[in-house]
């Protein structure tokens, strides 16, 4: 019987790699091969030891710039770095380790999501709580003259942000455009009020139908508004309720609460004090989104000073409705009144204030109407 | 790699952008290997989450609350807005530099190299008045203690920071950098003589056009005197008795910047264009109108999808730009210097042990929120 040659198994040439054990900043060249029956790494150690790895323990480092090579840890020993460049090593570690690249398990879900959600409970809470507080205390105790100056600030930043180049948007004005609107003013009573600061109005060359009040006595009104009004009527009786505004010290309010604002929206959308943040206090400013309290103050005060001069309130209802037949109920100061479900009650108000009346005149003559509403020309 | 996870941050309103970070600051530390060993980078996203959310909280407070403070004494006191944001700058000063010193330390206690953590000593707020100071001296000396300053904030950094159990140190002086300062100042000196000739003639012309020349070459000497002072303060810097030298070539820098940021720009402006052409395209299309200028007039303003295509390429077009940046600049300036820093004494690292891990809960969250734009 002759017996079969036994050949010895073959072995596989040493290969060397670099292993740190993630105690000590020592190199270690330790001879590494895959055992592929018990399923391990088995690492030789110049020491004579040897470490077992299982093949399913073995992760790599992801993102590695140099793609030949691995580098390979344990989830028995997670500081442990094995350096593999032998190519053939290489292949078969990645054949033979199959969880070799899945991630730690996520520790610390929970306050991750604890703390977002103190986050957006913080932010909330500035913005829409403390801010608004803070700014309406502030409001009631800002001297006159920074009042103005805040004012001047706000209507540059809108001139600039409404502007389609980068002129910043122009004023109208005329002569006779100028004397016009200065009548109107007197004849509502708008200079004779009680109040730290004159009244101003001007008109901003926009085709925007709008109106606001600014802080220090500003009130702005823009082309589009004049364009639309059919009588000095309506637009007085706007002048009246954005007076009403102003004597509330209501935009004033406005402002330091988007001063306050700002920055917490610019830090959230990574856009530190950017452009967005200040198309967003414009925004604020002109669609002017008062309290329904606020907007039935302005409304009486207006209707009074109205009534006081013998100027029908009830033309602020027909404006009111012309604008809502004209533009549906989302462009511009008709959204803005919209925005307030008691709109039909305020039309009724104003008109009702105006059925009482007596006697009733326009407010300006039609020539200085005619001048008025050709200001922009 | 960059393209792809730009598009991700994108799409997630810039929540991806922590996955990002940490994957490519994998991706650069492994590819810096020192004596042939790669760096390793260990942060975790979420850690990097989690620390934004906590900087959000304590400075939507600071931010919303001062900022109106500020705001209303500005107004009532100055009658103008300017003395509240000056006021609300300067605040932001400290918190900046106390967020640099922080996101270092969180960097470094993340980074590994042959298995051992980096790490550095808390010290944020000593560092944000030290800083503070220090450049107040440096401008307020008009750039003469700008050595001083760079050589003490550095000493401040290296000295609390450690390899494994090894601390290192920042030897030298400032004086050692005062030559590097000297095409600056020669600069600074031409531009005033010039400036206060044309000031004299009233010459207005004259003086822009000098300041006008002068950036480059205020760029450029800046570029040398930070290379050089890198390599100043490189071969002056010790860890026992294992030390450094680098052969950083600030021409080689300077060339790499220009270069990459020239190409990218190019490269991104073709981009834009053929985007912008492609949007035309598009929105003539969709309008069935003859691709002119004469039926310009035709066009109605674009749909929602269209609006929606617009804004993709909008943000693509940065993306672009951020991924070539990595490619053209970021990672050839790592390259050089890398390539060029030697360490000398290695032997000495075989008795190098472990540290402690440093938990470091809000990670460079004050960074992020402040939006502290380092390259990555």
């Amino acid at each position: 019987m002759i017996w079969p040659v036994s050949t010895p198994p073959e072995e596989p040439p040493q290969v060397f790699c670099d292993l740190f054990d993630g105690r000590s900043a020592a190199i270690r060249r330790v001879s590494v091969r895959v055992d592929g029956a018990a399923e391990t790494l088995v690492l030789a150690l110049p020491e004579g030891e040897t470490l077992n790895w299982p093949l399913s323990s073995l992760r790599t480092v992801p993102d590695q710039a140099d793609e030949t090579r691995l580098v390979v840890t344990t989830t028995t020993r997670a500081l442990a770095r094995l350096e593999v460049a032998d190519k053939g090593l290489v292949e078969s570690i990645r054949k033979g380790a199959r969880a070799l690249k899945s991630k730690p398990p996520v520790r610390g879900r929970a306050r991750v999501f604890g703390w977002a959600g103190a986050a957006v409970a913080s932010v909330f809470v500035i913005v829409f709580v403390l801010v608004p507080v803070m700014a309406d205390q502030l409001a009631r105790v800002l001297p006159p003259a920074g009042e103005e100056a805040l004012g001047t600030a706000t209507l540059e930043q809108i001139q600039t942000a409404l502007s389609e180049d980068f002129v910043p948007l122009d004023f109208c004005t005329s002569q006779d455009g100028d004397a016009a609107m200065d009548l109107m003013l007197e004849r509502i009573g708008g200079k004779a009020l009680d109040l730290p600061y004159p009244i101003t109005v001007s008109v901003l060359d926009h085709p925007m139908v709008n109106a606001f009040a600014l802080p220090g006595g500003q009130v702005v009104f823009f082309r589009g508004m004049l364009d639309t009004a059919d009588n000095p009527d309506e637009i007085a009786a706007v002048l009246a309720h954005e007076i009403g505004h102003v004597a509330a010290r209501d935009p004033t309010r406005i402002a330091l609460r988007s001063a306050g604002s700002l920055g917490v929206l610019g830090l959230l959308f990574g856009d530190f004090a950017g452009g967005a943040v200040v198309l967003f206090l414009v925004e604020q400013m002109i669609q002017a989104d008062y309290s329904r309290e606020a907007e039935a103050a302005a409304d009486a005060y207006g209707i009074a000073l109205l009534q006081a001069a013998d100027v029908d309130p009830g033309a602020l209802g027909d404006l009111f409705q012309k604008l809502l037949d004209e533009f549906g109920d989302a462009t511009g100061i008709a959204a803005h009144f919209m925005s307030h479900p008691a709109l039909g009650d305020r039309i009724e108000t104003a008109r009702a204030a105006g059925e009482g009346m007596a006697r009733t005149r326009q407010v300006i003559p039609d020539a200085d109407w005619a001048a008025l509403k050709a200001i922009c020309d | 790699m960059a393209m792809g996870m730009g598009i991700l941050s994108v799409l997630t309103l810039g929540f991806y952008r922590f996955w990002m970070k940490t994957r490519l600051r994998r991706y650069y530390w492994s590819s810096i290997k020192p004596g042939g060993h790669p760096l390793e980078y260990v942060g975790d996203p979420l850690e990097k989450l989690l620390g934004f959310f906590i900087a959000v909280v304590i400075l939507a407070f600071y931010i919303g609350i001062v900022n109106l403070i500020l705001m209303f004494v500005s107004f009532s006191l100055f009658d103008g807005n300017t003395a509240a944001y000056i006021a609300s700058f300067v605040g932001v000063i400290p918190l900046w530099f106390y967020a640099r010193y922080r996101a270092r330390r969180y960097v470094l206690a993340r980074t590994r190299w042959r298995g051992i953590r980096f790490g550095v000593d808390p010290g944020a707020w000593g560092y944000a008045w030290r800083a503070l100071v220090y450049w107040a001296l440096a401008l307020g000396s008009g750039t003469l203690l700008w050595p001083l300053m760079t050589h003490r904030l550095e000493k401040f950094r290296i000295d609390r920071t450690w390899y494994g159990d090894r601390q290192l140190h920042q030897g030298g002086s400032a004086r050692d950098l005062v030559k590097g300062m000297v095409p600056i100042w020669l600069t600074l000196i031409v531009i005033g003589l010039v400036v206060g000739n044309a000031y004299n003639l009233e010459d207005v012309e004259a003086a822009l056009g000098t300041l006008l020349l002068a950036v480059p070459v205020l760029a450029i000497s800046w570029g040398w005197y930070s290379v050089r002072s890198f390599r100043v303060l490189a071969a002056t810097k010790t860890a026992g008795t294992i030390g450094f030298r680098s052969a950083a070539r600030a021409p080689r820098v300077i060339g790499i910047y220009l270069f990459g940021y020239g190409l990218a720009s190019i490269l991104t402006g073709i981009a834009a264009i053929a985007a912008s052409l492609l949007f035309a395209a598009l929105l003539f299309a969709s309008n069935d109108a003859q691709f002119s200028l004469d039926d310009l007039d035709n066009l109605s303003a674009p749909g929602l999808a269209l609006q929606a295509v617009g804004f993709a390429i909008y943000f693509l077009v940065f993306v672009i730009w951020a991924a070539l940046r990595h490619i053209l600049v970021t990672l050839p300036i790592w390259r050089h210097y890398a390539e060029t820093l030697e360490i000398t004494g290695a032997q000495s690292l075989l008795g190098i042990q472990q540290r402690d891990r440093d938990e470091h809960r809000e990670a460079e969250g004050f960074a992020e929120a402040l939006d502290l734009g380092a390259a990555i």
